[in-house]
């Protein structure tokens, strides 16, 4: 009797519990289950969140000092990897600077230059003046001129073993024999105590204009003909005056030079013995 | 070892003024670094070395400066001149003496500098000087007259120790 009833218990238990799941299964339970489950899910939640809190409260000065370790490993190759994108900043640009001056020592290969780095600048605010990291040592001279990939800069002043000065054509000092171009006038160009140059001596019966080229004439054989020197920027023609002047734009960037080109083929021309007493300095 | 120190302190700020300062115009205005650390240097009371100093730092400039040969020997010289005298005249107030003496010195080296090169044939208005170069690397001196003082005043203070005086 016993045995009987537990099968039918047990069977009637199995069966209710098949309709639960098929119930279940069906969608039919959804609602029903929500009542039951979500204030269960509440608590299962609240509880592992404390538990998380408890178990973060244990673990914290061992993951603190683990998360210090690794943060201060990452800021430390966040700065190597910064040092390193400015140092290949640098040699792209670098590169670029180069390659530049590739191209312009191969559109004139009439002359041998030789690439200097500038180290410096005169300490006197008079002067325009840059130092190079070549000296007589790489064949650099006095008088030697010098340029970028744009134009004329200046002329070598002074040199030593590994180091030269090089004066540049916006110092107050500096004299150029120039040409305009297209119509072929001759003309001096005279650096200005301010960095600007003025193309003086132009004589009156010559039409410029703005915008005209100016190259190194090579009379004097100070500097050797054709190289570029700027664009005319603004003219000055008094009728009453025997000759016009110019400001004249250079193309080279006196206030960005980096890279330079001592034209090393060149000898300037010592002309004063051919002048006559009166006109030497 | 005062004449040593001088070229360990010059050398570096040589470095720093051409190939730094010089790259950072204020207008047309430059610092003079050697001009200053001469001026500090001579301004302390302990230091006996002033005039050698002087000399180091215009042959150094002269060294590598455009700059005809003894312009800055002279006008470094002058200045030693002025700030040893100042020194015996004012004992107190060494900050404020100091920038007093930027400012004469500056105008003391630019002023001489100018002079050679007018002289020299070069075109140079005084106006355009005074507004875009003396002017502006007065105020640059100024901006770091302070700082070197201090510097090369613990550099003298370190070179000629006060020796304590005791009494019997």
């Amino acid at each position: 009797m016993n045995t009987t009833s537990r099968n039918l218990q047990t069977i009637v238990f199995v069966l209710i519990a098949v309709g639960m799941i098929a119930l279940a299964l069906g969608g039919y339970l959804t609602s029903l289950s929500r009542i039951f489950l979500n204030p269960l899910i509440e608590v299962q939640a609240w509880v592992y969140s404390r538990f998380q809190v408890a178990q973060d409260l244990l673990r914290a000065p061992q993951d603190m000092a683990r998360l210090q370790q690794r943060n201060a490993q990452l800021e430390a190759q966040v700065s190597q990897l910064q040092a390193q994108i400015i140092e290949l900043q640098q040699q792209l640009t670098e590169a670029r600077i180069l390659s530049a001056l590739v191209d312009f020592a191969r559109a004139n290969p009439e002359n041998r230059y030789q690439a200097a780095a500038v180290i410096g600048r005169d300490p006197s605010p008079f002067l325009r003046y840059i130092i190079i990291n070549r000296g007589s040592d790489d064949n650099i001279r006095r008088g030697m001129p010098v340029v970028t990939q744009q134009g004329l800069v200046g002329r070598i002043d002074a040199v030593t073993a590994n180091a030269a000065r090089v004066q540049l054509i916006t110092d107050a000092a500096s004299v150029v024999n120039a040409k305009i171009q297209p119509s072929g006038a001759q003309a001096v160009l005279k650096g200005q105590a301010s960095g600007d140059l003025l193309l003086d001596l132009i004589p009156q019966g010559v039409s410029i204009e703005v915008g005209n080229l100016v190259l190194t004439s090579g009379l004097g054989g100070g500097y050797p003909p054709n190289i570029v020197i700027g664009q005319i920027a603004g003219i000055r023609s008094q009728p009453q005056e025997l000759f016009q002047s110019a400001t004249v734009q250079s193309v080279a960037d006196f206030n960005q030079l980096e890279i330079v080109l001592v034209i090393v083929n060149f000898r300037p021309v010592n002309i004063e013995p051919l002048m006559p007493e009166g006109n030497q300095p | 070892m005062a004449i040593l120190m001088a070229f360990l302190v010059f050398i570096p700020f040589l470095v720093i003024q051409i190939g730094i300062l010089s790259n950072l115009p204020l207008l047309q205005g430059y610092p003079d670094l050697i001009l200053l650390a001469i001026l500090s240097w001579s301004l302390r009371p302990e230091v006996r070395t002033a005039w050698q100093w002087g000399v180091i730092g215009g042959l150094l400039m002269t060294l590598v400066s455009a700059m005809p040969v003894g312009v800055y020997l002279l006008a470094y010289l002058l200045v030693v001149a002025i700030a040893r005298l100042t020194r015996r005249v004012v004992w107190r107030l060494p900050f404020l003496t100091m920038l007093v003496m930027t400012i004469l010195g500056t105008f003391l080296t630019e002023g001489l500098s100018l002079i050679v090169l007018q002289l020299m044939g070069r075109d140079l208005s005084i106006r355009f000087v005074f507004g875009t170069i003396f002017i502006p690397s007065v105020l640059y001196n100024l901006i770091l007259a302070i700082p070197t003082y201090a510097l090369i005043s613990e550099l003298a203070k370190w070179v000629y120790p006060v020796e304590p005086i005791y009494e019997s």
